[in-house]
C-alpha cells in the first residue's frame, strides 16, 4: 500500500525511468522539474513545444535535452491531442501538463477516451499527504466537472476508487463532502450523498464504503456538540481516502488550502484510462511539480504491475 | 486595528459591560463561555427560559445570583420572543443562542417583522486567528445564504465591509474566490465576482481593494499569483475571502479548523442587533471571542 509521497517517491526512483511526454514544458520551474525528474531516474521525457522556447529554457536551467526527444510544434490544441494521443497508443507512459491551458488536455483526453470506447467522466483527483495521517487522502473532482449531477459523480467516485485500488487499498473510505448544515434544508449534495451511499451498498461503485460523514464536524467530532482544537488529532481520526467535493469551485478552494496549511502537500492527476495524466498547477513550482511526476511514475508502474500490496 | 484574538479580548474588555441575553435556557445549555465572559466584566447576563436549569448553573460556577437576572419561560419559542423583544427595545444590547437548535433559532431572529433581520440577507463572517499570522482574516458567507445571488452577495460584502470597519481595519483588501482567477460565463461566481470587482473600483463599497475572480492559491500567496501573472495588492494580502457559495465557505472554515487547527469565531451581521450563534462548528476556545465580537458591535450594526 502507497501510504505517503515519500513512498510514492521511492517508487518512483525504484520503478523508473518511465516515458513522460510533457506537452508544452515553456516555463522555467516546469522545465527544472522535467530536468531533475530525468537526473533522479523517473522519467525518459519527450518533449513537445515550442522549439525555440523549449531551447532557451532548457539552456537557461542547464538541462541538455540534446539527446531527448523532442516535438516541434507551435498550437496549443496539436500539443494537448498528439501527446495524449502517445498516451492512449501506449508510446508513452505518462502525459505531464506544462504551459498549456487545462481545458485543451482534458479536451483531448475526452476526444482520446470516446474512441477508445471508454467514453468515460474525466476528473482530477488532487491527493493531499497530510502530517500525521496514516494514508493518501483525495479530493475530487477538483479539475474538470463545474457542477456534476448525480451521474457524473458517480462516475468520478468510481475513478477514485479506481485509484485507490491502484495504490493498494482495497475498500477505500469515501467522504461525500455537503455543505449541509442545521438551517436551510438539505441541498443537493446531501441528496446526491444519499443516493451514493445506497449505489455504494448495492455495489455500483465498486469496493468502497461510502461513510456517514459529509463534512469536517462529522469527520472529526461525530455527534458531538462541542470540541477543543487541542483535542484534534488527525491520525486518530477514522478519515476518508477520497472525499467527493459539490461542485468545482468547493473542490479547488479545498485542495489549494494546502498554499496556506503548513501540515499539508498536494498532488494532481487524471486517472485516463490508458494512464495517468499529471496535472500541475499554474502556480506550482518546480518541487511539487516533480512530486506530480513522481505520483504519475507510481501510477504508471501499479498499472503496469496491476497495484500495489 | 485588531490583529489577534487576544487582541479583541481587550478591545472588548475596554468597552461598557453589556447586558446580553440568553434564550431559551434549558438543562442542555452551556453557558461555560459565560462564565469566563463575566469574569472579565463583559456582561451582565439575562437568562430566560428554564429557571431552575439556570439557577443550577449558578451553583455550579457559584455565582452569586446578584451577578445576573433570571426570567422564567419554560416555553422555547416564547423564551427567545422574550429575548428579541428585549433586544429590540434596549433592554439588552446582545442574543446569545441557549439550548434551541440553530434551525429554530435562525427561523426566529430572521424573521423581517418580528427577529432581528436589518438588510437584504444576515451573513456568517467566520474570524480567523491563524498561527504564525500577524493578522485576523475573514471569511464569509460561511453559513447562512446556500447559493447567494449576486444581490446577495453585495449584502453579503457590505456586510463583512461592516465588520472589518468594527475590528479597525480601515481599507480591507477582498478577495472573491472562485474556482479560477480568469471570468469564464460557463463558472457563474467567476462573474460575479468580476461584478463585485468592478464595483468596488467605482467605489460602490467605499474605502477597500476588491479583486475578483481569484483562485485561493492566488488569494493566500503572492508568489503563486505573479507566476499566474495576477497582480494586485490583493493577492497574499487577503483580509477578507468572499467564498462563492456555502458549500465552499462552510467546508473551507472547517477544513481551516479540523486539519489546518486555525482558531475561528463567528459573527453574524445583516441584523440589527449582535447575535452570539453558538455554532456546532465554532471550537469550544474560541466561543469566548464571538462574545468580545458581539461586544465590538453593540451600537455599530
Amino acid at each position: 500500500m502507497i501510504r505517503s509521497f515519500a513512498d510514492m517517491d521511492r517508487l518512483a526512483s525504484e520503478k523508473g525511468p518511465k516515458r513522460l511526454v510533457v506537452l508544452a514544458p515553456e516555463d522555467e520551474e516546469f522545465m527544472l522539474a522535467v530536468r531533475d525528474s530525468a537526473a533522479m531516474g523517473y522519467t525518459r521525457p519527450v518533449l513537445i513545444g515550442d522549439r525555440e522556447k523549449m531551447e532557451r529554457l532548457a539552456d537557461q536551467v542547464q538541462y541538455d535535452i540534446s539527446s531527448a526527444e523532442k516535438i516541434y510544434e507551435k498550437s496549443r490544441q496539436t500539443i494537448a491531442d498528439l501527446g495524449i494521443r502517445m498516451l492512449f497508443s501506449g508510446e508513452v507512459d505518462i502525459a505531464g501538463k506544462g504551459q498549456i491551458p487545462t481545458a485543451y488536455i482534458y479536451r483531448a483526453i475526452i476526444r482520446e477516451e470516446s474512441k477508445a470506447g471508454k467514453g468515460k467522466v474525466v476528473s482530477v483527483i488532487s491527493m493531499w499527504d497530510i502530517e500525521g495521517l496514516e494514508h493518501l487522502t483525495c479530493f475530487t473532482d477538483t479539475g474538470v466537472n463545474i457542477t456534476p449531477d448525480y451521474r457524473a459523480k458517480a462516475e468520478i467516485v468510481r475513478n477514485a476508487v479506481f485509484f485507490f485500488h491502484l495504490l493498494g487499498y482495497p475498500k477505500p473510505k469515501i467522504c461525500v463532502l455537503s455543505g449541509k448544515r442545521e438551517v436551510n434544508g438539505d441541498i443537493p449534495s446531501y441528496q446526491d450523498f444519499l443516493a451514493l451511499k445506497k449505489a455504494a451498498a448495492a455495489g455500483e461503485l465498486g469496493a468502497c464504503e461510502v461513510m456517514e460523514a459529509t463534512s469536517f464536524i462529522d469527520i472529526f467530532s461525530p455527534g458531538k456538540t462541542d470540541f477543543r482544537l487541542r483535542d484534534i488529532r488527525i491520525g486518530r481520526t477514522d478519515f476518508p481516502h477520497i472525499m467527493l467535493v459539490p461542485n468545482l469551485a468547493t473542490g479547488n478552494i479545498l485542495v489549494k488550502l494546502d498554499f496556506a496549511l503548513k501540515n499539508v502537500r498536494r498532488r494532481s492527476l487524471v486517472m485516463s484510462s490508458r494512464g495517468p495524466v499529471i496535472i500541475p498547477s499554474r502556480s506550482d513550482f518546480r518541487d511539487s511539480i516533480l512530486g506530480e511526476i513522481a505520483a504519475g511514475v507510481t501510477v504508471a508502474e501499479q498499472i503496469k504491475g496491476g497495484g500495489a500490496s | 486595528m485588531m490583529t489577534s484574538f487576544e487582541q479583541i479580548r481587550r478591545e472588548a474588555k475596554a468597552k461598557d459591560k453589556k447586558r446580553l441575553v440568553v434564550a431559551p435556557v434549558t438543562a442542555a445549555t452551556d453557558l461555560s463561555t459565560l462564565t469566563a465572559a463575566m469574569a472579565d466584566g463583559l456582561v451582565f447576563p439575562v437568562l430566560v427560559g428554564d429557571g431552575k436549569a439556570a439557577a443550577s448553573w449558578l451553583g455550579r460556577e457559584k455565582i452569586p445570583a446578584a451577578h445576573l437576572e433570571i426570567i422564567e419561560e419554560p416555553d422555547e419559542a416564547k423564551a427567545l420572543t422574550l429575548a428579541i423583544g428585549m433586544v429590540k427595545n434596549g433592554a439588552a444590547e446582545i442574543l446569545l443562542r441557549g439550548g434551541m437548535d440553530p434551525k429554530r433559532f435562525f427561523e426566529a431572529i430572521l424573521d423581517r417583522e418580528k427577529g432581528l433581520l436589518k438588510e437584504r440577507v444576515a451573513s456568517v463572517v467566520s474570524v480567523f486567528d491563524p498561527p504564525g499570522v500577524d493578522r485576523v482574516t475573514m471569511a464569509t458567507d460561511t453559513y447562512v445564504n446556500s447559493f447567494p445571488s449576486i444581490a446577495e452577495k453585495i449584502t453579503i460584502t457590505e456586510n463583512v465591509i461592516k465588520l472589518a470597519g468594527v475590528l479597525g481595519l480601515a481599507s480591507p483588501k477582498i478577495a472573491a474566490l472562485s474556482a479560477i482567477e480568469q471570468v469564464n460565463p460557463a463558472i457563474p461566481s467567476t462573474m460575479d465576482a468580476a461584478i463585485l470587482s468592478k464595483m468596488a473600483e467605482r467605489r460602490q463599497f467605499g474605502d477597500v481593494t476588491l479583486e475578483g475572480p481569484l483562485d485561493i492559491d492566488c488569494a493566500v500567496s503572492r508568489r503563486a499569483a505573479t507566476r499566474k501573472g495576477v497582480h494586485s495588492p490583493v493577492t497574499g494580502q487577503g483580509d477578507i475571502y468572499l467564498m462563492p457559495n456555502v458549500e465552499a465557505g462552510f467546508l473551507m472554515a472547517e477544513l481551516s479548523v479540523f486539519i489546518g487547527k486555525t482558531p475561528m469565531a463567528c459573527a453574524l451581521m445583516g441584523v440589527s442587533r449582535p447575535v452570539v450563534l453558538n455554532l456546532p462548528f465554532v471550537p469550544a476556545e474560541n466561543r469566548a471571542t464571538e462574545i468580545d465580537l458581539a461586544v465590538l458591535l453593540c451600537g455599530r450594526l
